[in-house]
């Protein structure tokens, strides 16, 4: 959570708002166009199917609520929101928007409010779980049974992961992965050979130091590392080897410390109190060529296609994160928007038309189309990644490889304790990057405030 | 009605002091109504909230207490962002009013551009906090800011780390506390001191008396109204800030810069504990009484001087 | 002699008074040469370190671009709505029960003052919550009048203005008691006038408090017909980026009108203006 809060906040800097936001609006009307037709088109059979079911259950006009952020600078909502609507004439959806950063504090307080909003995006899985626990949000089983055509199948485990003591509180909207992103340009320019899936981060370190070059302003470094607490801990979390509701498996971010402490040290990677303090934001770091390699979710292949084209633009690929276990690509680790129905919604049954609608076959191509990884996963969908290079002269070939894997694990899995670990885990990071304590002080001291807070 | 007070004794005294107080409830009711309902209510509800657990969405639980006893006894997080406060307070407050007193002298002074000069330095309170925020921090940048480089060119072969650093995170802060409201204070102090009279100085200077005697015998018994309410509100807004934290360092790095309000907003919004919030915010209550309470008792002692 | 010695020495320092204040000024500068130079920025550079103060290529567009955004219009006009009747009400209302406070003698004055000094010490985010359940009881959610209830009787503004009205001698009161003015009328031709400066101040605090305010208006507003300024600066932020040249761009715009009163209300804080009134 913390680090979606960090990414819209304060310390973000990226490129126009014209990038996610703008998909559909400006240079990129070419995506959202093409998904435009395509969602309008999209699986008229079902659709008929379901309209005819619930017409039955309720028939007459409604507006439904739905609570979301980013309304107004995204276009994608606009189009599935529109597409909708057109799908069911006797729906029409009036949307609530609040800013991105406080949405989190926001929503909470309206649903206190007893604010009857039909439908609830949350950022995170934390928040959903806050919210969940406050007895703000819907349990959807009782939808899932009656709908014969949702199969939650097609969402490779994440509406599974949605539930908490038994129930399903949300189905997934979009799904990000980590991937390395690295500047092909770059790479050539030095002669060295790309990076490849399957790479230790021992090795990863190694074509850091490789990459690295220059000094002062002009200088390069080998790879970026931004400051969530995530950036250190996503390696061991996709190995399955990090739990933040499991302070066992804590020893295990140790070696992952000892290494990004390391590269800090030579210089490869930038210092975490540098770019903490200066509020330097990842993207503008990677746009303006100055790291050849960064970790980061893939939310940013929507934002490279705007913004690594053009005269300044570079070639970029992708792999899959080093690992130490041999983990390769069946293990995607990230973070998921989960859509909800408000407790205190009046049209639930509509709502769950919309949810359907949003997270399944239509709304997943609008997404895509878009350079986003949505929830719901299909062959369509990873065509629409393979093809994105047609469109964007600089974007990798193959990408359908890294958006969809087998086991789609959550950074944080729901627990009524999200929140509460997830802001202990940030805050101990920036303990040990900024060396306020030694990793095995900062380490233990994780353990012992997360023991607490579950312990309550 | 006054005249009747000053001169003839005709009413009787009780029928007076009724008089007079029904006089002074008719001039503070209209906000009195108006501040009661929404704002003295709700305050008075979370206050009651300390004794209680709740979430905001399930019911109210008593629990007497509970939340008080957790906090003293195991919740280190309050000691650490209790001291941090106090030395974010005690820091920031007097650093702040001797700058802006001492610019508000200046200011009330007849220099030539002076309307330009009070803009200028009212400026930072009206900016907005982002860029204030963003500016402070790159001067302050360990590697590479601004800062660093004169201290290095001046042979300081290890300049602090600035916010990157648990030492100087704080004081980094305070820095762009003090910078940022000195210029509203300042305003503040120069309402004050347009009613000092000129003549006051005339007849000091006349005596002999230098500037810093005419300050400490004039300037400052005459502002002191004035500098007991910005302490008051100094105090109050260092007490209660988090969103400078909440921009710059996030609390960090640790907790080094984690204040009072800063746990108290995470203790809301991030544990869902309402209760538990104001049962810290009753501890920051009662420390901002007791001081203020001190503080009266000097203000009655100093208005009695004038 | 004396008096040759005096002028030399004043030269002297204010010589240094005015280098002194020249220094001040461009620190304070800094954050709106800022604000401006990042406004004029490609999203791209506006963090980019060291700063660059001139940019290169400057963005012009980004000042065209927001109001294309976002309803800025609609934006300015509810600020201002807001703005405007917060202060009006702030400043009658707290002035008048400033009086009472300050120069009154009456049966739980002391009290009710501790009450008011209390709850400027309770953080937002501690009564937030309840506060909004019950302005939902009220039905006073996403409505400009809420807003203007809540923010418009504080706590700070009478205490500050109570502290001004301490600082007038009570000898002056008395006076115009005796010749014959009535409690109203003392407030009026006398506290009044004789505190222009101090109305000024708390005219400038609730301006730029209204005008700055984000966190209220974000939660009691949730219809876009109905938002301000700040709100639709925060538009441009998005979850996974955010555009700081365009809020930059925005911020700047919208801190014109904060600017021009304060200009404006320069004039009440001449040397000396009281000075023939009170003590005289």
């Amino acid at each position: 959570m913390k680090k979606r809060r960090l990414a819209a906040g304060i310390l973000a800097a990226a490129m126009v708002v014209g990038t996610l936001a703008g998909c559909g609006g400006g240079s990129s009307s070419g995506g959202s166009g093409g998904g435009d037709s395509t969602t309008a088109a999209a699986e008229t059979t079902t659709a008929a199917a379901v309209q005819a079911e619930v017409k039955e259950a309720t028939g007459e006009d409604v507006t439904i609520k739905v609570a979301l952020w980013d309304y107004s600078n995204t276009e994608y909502y606009k189009t599935m929101i529109s597409a909708f609507e057109e799908k069911y004439p006797n729906v029409k959806v009036e949307v609530v928007e609040f800013t991105a950063d406080e949405y989190d504090n926001v929503i909470v307080t309206q649903l206190s409010g007893k604010q009857d909003f039909d439908v609830v995006f949350t950022k995170s899985t934390p928040a959903l779980s806050a919210l969940i626990n406050q007895g703000h949000i819907y349990a959807l089983d009782d939808l899932i049974a009656s709908d014969s055509s949702f199969d939650s199948a097609n969402y490779s485990g994440l509406v599974e992961a949605l539930a908490l003591d038994g129930n399903t509180y949300a189905l997934p909207f979009r799904y990000d992965n980590n991937l390395i992103f690295y500047n092909k340009d770059l790479f050539d320019a030095a002669g060295v050979a790309y990076p490849e899936d399957g790479m230790t981060i021992q090795e990863y370190h190694e074509l850091a130091t490789k990459m690295t070059s220059g000094e002062g302003n002009d200088k390069v470094y080998g790879a970026h590392a931004h400051t969530w607490a995530s950036n250190v801990g996503m390696y061991a979390n996709r190995e399955e080897k990090f739990n933040l509701f499991d302070v066992e498996t804590y020893d295990n971010l140790i070696p992952y410390y000892n290494e990004f402490l390391a590269m800090q040290d030579e210089g490869v990677i930038q210092d975490y109190g540098a770019l903490k303090s200066s509020n330097i934001h990842y993207s503008g770091v990677f746009y303006n060529q100055q790291a050849a390699m960064l970790q980061i979710g893939t939310w940013f292949i929507n934002m490279l296609c705007e913004n690594a084209e053009g005269e300044n633009g570079f070639k970029w690929g992708v792999c899959s994160l080093p690992s130490n276990e041999g983990v390769g690509n069946e293990n995607c680790i990230g973070g998921v928007t989960p859509v909800s129905i408000g407790a205190y919604a009046k049209h639930p049954a509509e709502a769950w038309q919309f949810l359907t609608f949003v997270c399944g076959e239509e709304g997943a191509k609008t997404l895509a189309s878009c350079g986003i990884i949505p929830g719901y996963s299909s062959d369509a969908i990873k065509e629409i990644f393979d093809a994105l290079p047609q469109t964007y002269v600089n974007a990798p070939e193959g990408l359908s490889k890294y958006v969809s894997c087998e086991n789609n694990l959550l950074e944080t899995p729901l627990n009524p304790k999200g929140k509460d670990a997830d802001n202990i885990y940030t805050e101990q990071h920036s303990a040990i990057m900024t060396k306020s304590v030694t990793v095995e002080e900062g380490i233990q001291q994780f353990k012992d405030r997360v023991s607490e807070v579950l312990a309550q | 009605m006054g005249k009747d007070a000053k001169t003839g004794k005709t009413p009787s005294k009780d029928s007076l002091r009724r008089r007079k107080t029904l006089v002074a409830y008719s001039f503070i009711l209209p906000n009195l109504i108006g501040f009661f309902l929404f704002t003295f209510v709700p305050i008075v509800f979370s206050l009651l909230l300390s004794f209680c657990e709740w979430d905001s969405g399930n019911p109210i639980k008593f629990v007497g207490l509970e939340n008080f006893i957790y906090m003293f006894s195991r919740d280190n997080s309050f000691w650490i962002s209790l001291k941090n406060t106090i030395y974010y307070t005690v820091v920031t407050v007097p650093v702040t009013l001797a700058l802006s007193l001492f610019l508000a002298i200046l200011m009330n002074k007849p220099l030539k551009g002076r309307v330009f000069f009070r803009s200028v330095l009212f400026f930072p309170y009206v900016a907005s906090l982002v860029a204030i925020a963003v500016v402070w921090m790159a001067l302050f940048n360990p590697d590479r800011g601004p800062v660093n480089g004169v201290l290095m060119a001046l042979g300081i072969a290890n300049p602090p780390r600035w916010a990157a650093s648990t030492t100087w995170a704080l004081p980094t802060i305070i820095g762009l506390t003090v910078w940022k409201g000195m210029g509203y204070y300042m305003i503040v102090y120069l309402a004050a001191l347009q009613g000092v009279s000129r003549e006051l100085y005339e007849a000091a200077s006349l005596d002999g008396a230098n500037t810093w005697q005419q300050f400490k015998s004039i300037t400052w018994p005459c502002v002191t109204p004035t500098t007991f309410y910005i302490l008051v509100l100094l105090m109050v807004s260092t007490f209660k800030s988090y969103d400078t934290m909440y921009i710059t360092t996030q609390g960090g790095p640790g907790e080094a810069t984690k204040v009072l309000a800063y746990h108290i907003y995470n203790t809301a919004f991030v544990s869902s504990k309402f209760g538990y919030a104001s049962a810290i915010a009753m501890v920051l209550l009662v420390i901002i009484i007791t001081i203020t309470l001190i503080q009266f008792k000097f203000e009655k002692r100093f208005t009695s001087y004038l | 002699m004396i008096s040759s010695k005096k002028t030399t020495g004043s030269t002297v320092k204010t010589v240094l008074m005015y280098i002194a204040l020249i220094i001040m000024a461009c620190i304070m500068l800094i954050p709106f040469a800022w604000m401006l130079s990042a406004s004029l920025k490609l999203e791209k550079d506006v963090f980019s370190f060291p700063i660059k103060w001139i940019p290169a290529d400057p963005q012009w567009n980004n000042y065209k671009e927001i109001w294309n955004k976002v309803p800025l219009l609609t934006g300015f006009f509810n600020t201002t709505k807001l703005t405007l009747c917060t202060t009006v009400l702030q400043l009658v209302t707290s002035s008048f029960a400033a009086y009472a406070f300050a120069k009154l003698d009456f049966r739980g004055r002391d009290t009710i003052f501790m009450m008011y000094v209390m709850t400027i010490s309770i953080p937002w985010q501690v009564y937030m919550v309840p506060q909004f359940k019950m302005m939902t009881l009220f039905g006073l959610t996403d409505s400009h009048l809420g807003l203007i209830l809540m923010h418009a009787f504080t706590a700070t503004g009478v205490f500050l203005m109570r502290q001004f009205f301490m600082g007038i001698p009570t000898e002056l009161l008395e006076a115009a008691r005796i010749d014959g003015l009535s409690e109203y009328g003392i407030w009026a031709r006398l506290m009044l006038p004789l505190s222009k400066p101090a109305i000024a101040t708390l005219c400038i605090t609730s301006f730029t408090f209204e005008w700055n305010d984000f966190m209220g208006p974000l939660i009691y507003l949730s219809s876009s017909s109905k938002k301000t300024v700040q709100l639709m600066l925060r538009m441009f932020n998005t979850q996974y980026s955010s555009n700081y040249a365009q809020i930059m761009a925005a911020a700047t715009v919208a801190l014109i009108p904060v600017l021009i009163l304060f200009v404006f209300l320069q004039r009440y804080f001449v040397e000396g203006i009281a000075s023939s009134g009170i003590k005289g």
